[in-house]
């Protein structure tokens, strides 16, 4: 952490050479604002009730009355997709980042410490590793019924072990490199070696794994939705949105599926970028 | 008297169903060519295949073609009346005592699959066993229709080939209720808890392998009865569990036929507009969309609280909007022309939900300001419904009307496994929920979701006076009488608000255009026979 | 290296244990049992009926009682009758497991086969316009849910040449080439999403292992840079590589199951989510303790490979 405070002031760069130097990364962050924007301002921004029925306004292709159209139900798709937003962002960042601290903290723990304590987090961590990720969201979601909570509990609690075994991956070979033995004849003490030494070392892989999961987060959130669990109405979530209207309809009135898909490709596709663009903007080793 | 009359109804029937028989045979254009295996849609695992232990058109789609019952609708006609019932294992029927005995002649020289003789033994067994005679050895762990049977008294089986209903009242739906998909005739020398994982019937055809979440093979039965039937050397029951993909299966002809109550309006029309030669019929399948309101929950103990959200709700709406079209309104019994029964439409319009929606709703916002309810004081539901798409569009558009006039719904998304649970516990305010009746007859319906204590009864609405009406109309011998009785109780509990109707699905039947004498009936469960469908291929 | 082989199966057994316990108790914390189920198609629930039920699935005793019943037959290789089928539940899984495995070694290896090439590919080109193409293709593979995909490939397959891959397994030994045809599909569809992964992974340690000591004195030593590429960076740079393939084999389960799903191949992954809403407890419980022994032993061989391919990690 200090590392990174120390090294900000460093790396500022007008905002025309952060864009010429990744521009990737900057459209990432730019797709992720948008639909931030969304999000918050969904109650501002959208131009209908999201879950007001039309019975004489089904399927209406876009229009100036309906910028994306309407739905089987008559509802306004853009209003939709700006309240979907806030499911959708809430349940990624809220995963991404749960399974990020609390795998990351756990991943070093075991890594750095090794011996007992490993011997105590290796089997926690196994145990939940087992778990395929869609069996455990549907098992936890058939105790705790579903609801915004339980799927964001669900999702998370499989990331803990997928971060925490890459960041202990990464914590292995660094403690064996020369500077980590040099401290240590230094006389450097475990808790400031890990500080100083292991865990900036680390933040590249964590920080591609939870960029990876804010994207992951919402997919696996679609995947609840097609297979029938999933955040339920009336919130509409990105993934409900697209996972109901998919087949049905995607000949008839491709507007339904169209807009949802690409909401959800582009927001996991900019997080993916964003990911990218801070691992290379941050790696500690790529400035030396 | 009127046993000699129920008698000439009976051959007259028999006659009829002979007349119709061999005027479609030799009307349909080109003659029914023998071979050739139909591949068959299939949605799901059927729970069992055991046709008398479920409800589910899940189990009646493949299993149909593995039995025989007495008497069935004819295969080729769309309508399931009186007069549309043609003799299966039985020859001839005729009723007498006054409408209070049914007697059957069976058929002689019918053999099981396992290659026993078929007796009245077996037609005594069967129907003891669904209405719950104690005695038996065998047992069905769960039995739904026991209700369609509760008035007969005794099965007496004087002679191998003659069996005898005897029932405590008249009841002319007997016979209907009898020619029903539901009312296969069992094997009695083979346990009923077997059947549900494997098939002894007579039917034209036998179960050759289920390989389970995959298929269910039907062969052709060598030894049917009826010499020359069945036409098809085998129904492949092709299982998939995913909406789109069973679509696109029928699309790119891996299947041959969709499955009942699995073909909406908007998947059709995409279908013919991909594939114009596909033929697309459509038949109403006696499921009704409708809503609960919980008799015991209040604020709906107040009559008012419960006829305003019966008004808020706009029928047409609702058929527009959920079912996109492929839908009609209607109420307690199927609607016209597609049910015998349906409410005609002068005194339809009369009902709460089915006038001019902004009308309905101020008069919904009225009633429940007459009970207390309004601006500052509004009620707070929550709607529980089925964790299916279809299932939440319904509650959806449901709680969207209700906030139309000051009640503000939430919605609740109830796992599968605790569904009926939840209902039949009373265990929710409002629910949105289906309604499938198995044969389009009063009885079958009134008996089992509006008379006091049944246990498919979930709104738990009790009014001792419909129950007597709905015990005479049961009785009445004429038509004309038992006609006009059905719609006064149809008016009667859409008033009470018993489980307001909200519509009634029609499926879009999509089949390929080599696909012969397949025709979707009026209700879906009583149609999978197969022994007259064959390939023009 | 042998007490360490040791220490990591004990630790194996105990995660199998743990993982039993934690499947058993979740299992029983979801509302609705298999009674219920049986009654939801009959529409309507006779306590009696259900109470007797429950009595002939041994569900009505203690879940303690039921967990060390389970785990006895377990030990004696019994898994139990399917409460939905009532058939012996490894007459059921047994079939369905090759569809499986096959389905996910496809996938994997489509994975591997991209992700890797276009990992070296775009490391060893960073920041030029092959290394954002190549980041972008893989990044769109993240970015599509997998059912999403699935069903694109089904639409577009029916609608440009009114054919899909077949609806009814085709077994291998009947048919080879429709058998293939019928599992190249969804193979594609599920390992285009790890091929993504995997493709990042391996440009992002390449490119942390181009930048060490070592593959920078190899450079110095006037070594030709495919050689330095191929000799000394890409061994180290796969080690996280390697990690990531043994979790996406766990994380593959998910894909699988939708993709399974959409294509209707009978394999155990969409079988194991019917089960879970039909709480068929023995096939549950028995399928999620194949999966974690198969998981556990794949962990344990990642780590062990570790060991071999890195000796910088000790053996402690």
């Amino acid at each position: 952490m200090r590392a990174l405070l120390r090294a900000a002031p460093r790396r500022l760069h007008p905002a025309g050479r952060l864009v010429r130097r990744y521009p990737l990364g900057t459209a990432g962050a730019a797709i992720i604002l948008v639909a931030v924007i969304a999000a918050a301002g969904a109650d501002v921004l959208a131009t209908h009730d999201p879950t007001r029925i039309d019975a004489a306004h089904t399927f209406l292709a876009p229009s100036a009355g309906h910028w994306l159209g309407t739905d089987y139900l008559g509802r306004d798709i853009y209003s939709r997709l700006m309240h979907g937003a806030r499911v959708s962002l809430a349940v990624g960042i809220t995963c991404s980042l749960l399974g990020g601290l609390v795998g990351g903290g756990l991943g070093l723990a075991s890594g750095y410490a090794g011996g007992a304590v490993a011997f105590v987090i290796q089997p926690v961590l196994d145990i939940m590793q087992g778990f395929p990720l869609l069996v455990l969201a549907l098992v936890m979601t058939a105790a705790l019924s579903p609801s915004l909570a339980t799927t964001i509990i669900a999702i998370s609690v499989p990331f803990v072990p997928r971060v925490a075994r890459v960041v202990r991956a990464a914590v292995l070979s660094i403690r064996e490199t020369s500077y980590v033995e040099a401290a240590t004849a230094l006389g450097m003490s475990r808790l400031r070696i890990a500080v100083r030494h292991i865990f900036p070392n680390t933040i590249s892989p964590l920080i591609v794994m939870t960029t990876a999961q804010l994207g992951s987060a919402i997919l696996v959130e679609a995947s609840l939705s097609f297979l029938g669990l999933g955040v339920p109405e009336p919130y509409p979530s990105w993934g409900r949105m697209l996972s109901v209207s998919a087949a049905e309809f995607a000949q008839k009135a491709p507007w339904l599926v169209i807009f949802p898909g690409v909401a959800i490709s582009l927001v996991v596709f900019a997080s993916n970028l964003l990911g990218d663009a801070l691992r290379d903007f941050l790696d500690p080793r790529l400035r030396i | 008297m009127r046993g000699q009359k129920g008698g000439q109804w009976g051959v007259l029937t028999l006659f009829l169903g002979i007349v119709v028989t061999v005027a479609v045979s030799t009307a349909a254009a080109p003659s029914p060519k023998r071979g050739g295996i139909l591949n068959a849609m299939h949605r799901e695992d059927p729970p069992s295949l055991s046709i008398h232990e479920e409800a589910t058109i899940s189990t009646n789609w493949p299993m149909m073609p593995c039995y025989n019952n007495l008497v069935l609708f004819n295969p080729l006609f769309g309508q399931e009346t009186v007069s549309t019932i043609v003799g299966e294992l039985a020859e001839k029927w005729t009723w007498q005592d006054g409408g209070k005995a049914l007697a059957f002649t069976l058929r002689q020289g019918v053999k099981w699959h396992d290659g026993r003789p078929f007796t009245s033994r077996d037609v005594k067994y069967t129907f003891d066993m669904v209405r719950g005679v104690p005695e038996l050895a065998s047992h069905l762990r769960l039995n739904p229709r026991k209700g369609w049977y509760a008035n007969i008294q005794s099965i007496d089986a004087p002679d191998p080939f003659t069996v005898i209903f005897r029932l405590t009242q008249p009841q002319p739906s007997l016979l209907l209720m009898l020619a029903s998909g539901y009312s296969p005739i069992y094997p009695a020398h083979i346990d009923a808890a077997e059947l549900r994982s494997r098939c002894v019937g007579t039917g034209p055809f036998r179960l050759k392998e289920y390989r389970r979440g995959e298929l269910i093979e039907m062969e052709r039965n060598p030894d049917y009865f009826i010499r020359d039937r069945p036409y098809l050397d085998g129904i492949r029951f092709i299982i998939i569990r995913e909406r789109g993909t069973r679509i696109a299966a029928l699309q790119a002809g891996q299947l041959d036929v969709t499955m009942p109550q699995e073909g909406s309006k908007t998947a059709a029309e995409q279908l013919k507009r991909a594939v114009p030669s596909l033929v697309v019929v459509e038949a109403a399948h006696n499921v009704n969309d409708n809503i609960l309101v919980n008799f015991k929950q209040p604020p709906f103990t107040d009559a008012r609280v419960r006829r305003a959200v019966s008004m808020a709700i706009d029928r047409q709406g609702f058929v527009q909007a959920v079912r996109q079209g492929g839908a009609v309104v209607g109420a307690s019994m199927q609607p016209r022309p597609w049910g015998n029964w349906g409410l005609p439409n002068d005194q339809l319009a009369q009902l709460p939900g089915f006038g001019d929606p902004t009308r309905q709703r101020a008069e919904a916002r009225q009633l429940l300001a007459e009970a207390g309810f309004g601006p500052g004081k509004s009620i707070r539901v929550t709607v529980s419904t089925r964790a299916i798409a279809l299932f939440v569009d319904l509650a959806t558009y449901v709680i969207d009307q209700l906030k139309q006039v000051g009640i503000e719904g939430t919605l609740e998304q109830v796992d599968s496994a605790q569904w009926y649970a939840k209902l039949t516990r009373g265990d929710y305010a409002l629910a949105g929920n289906l309604t499938g009746i198995g044969v389009d007859d009063p009885d079958a319906n009134f008996y089992e979701n509006y008379v006091c204590g049944s246990p498919r009864n979930y709104s738990q609405y009790c009014n001792p006076e419909i129950d007597r009406m709905i015990a005479q109309q049961s009785q009445t011998l004429d038509p004309v009488q038992r006609r006009r009785l059905v719609y006064e109780i149809q008016k009667r509990l859409e008033i009470d608000g018993a489980r307001p109707i909200l519509g009634w699905s029609v499926d879009s039947y999509v089949m390929w255009p080599y696909v012969k004498n397949l025709v979707p009936h009026e209700s879906i469960y009583s149609y999978a026979r197969f022994q007259e469908v064959w390939l023009n291929r | 290296m042998w007490p360490f082989v040791a220490r990591r199966l004990t630790l194996a057994a105990l995660t199998l244990v743990g993982m039993s316990l934690v499947i058993f108790v979740l299992l029983r914390l979801a509302p609705g049992s298999i009674v219920d189920l049986i009654f939801q198609s009959a529409g309507y629930v006779d306590p009696a009926a259900k109470q007797r039920i429950a009595h002939e699935l041994q569900i009505d005793r203690p879940v303690a009682i039921q967990y060390l019943l389970w785990v006895r037959d377990l030990a004696h290789g019994d898994l139990g009758i399917s409460y939905r089928y009532g058939l012996p539940a490894w007459q059921i899984i047994r079939g369905r497991i090759p569809t499986t495995v096959e389905l996910a070694t496809l996938a994997m290896l489509v994975a591997v086969l991209i992700g890797v090439p276009t990992g070296i590919l775009s490391a060893t080109h960073q920041d030029t316009a092959v290394d954002y193409g190549l980041r972008v293709f893989s990044l769109a593979g993240l970015s599509m849910p997998a059912f999403w995909l699935g069903m694109v490939i089904l639409l577009f397959l029916v609608r440009e040449f009114h054919w899909i891959p077949s609806m009814t397994y085709i077994s291998p030994y009947v048919d080879l080439r429709a058998h293939l045809v019928q599992f190249s599909f969804p193979a594609l569809a599920v390992g285009y999403r790890s091929a993504a992964l995997i493709s990042r992974m391996t440009r992002s340690s390449m490119l942390e292992v181009l930048r060490e000591d070592y593959v920078r004195t190899a450079r110095a030593k006037g070594l030709p840079r495919r050689i330095v590429v191929n000799r000394h960076a890409l061994r180290n740079a796969l080690l996280p590589v390697v990690t990531v393939i043994g979790t996406e084999f766990a994380f593959l389960i998910g894909g699988l199951v939708v993709t399974e799903t959409v294509f209707n191949l009978p394999g155990v992954a969409r079988y194991l989510v019917e089960a879970i809403t039909w709480r068929d407890y023995p096939i549950v419980q028995n399928l999620v303790m194949f999966i974690a022994i198969v998981v556990v032993c794949s962990n344990l061989a990642v780590d062990l490979l570790y060991a071999r391919l890195d000796p910088r990690v000790r053996y402690e």
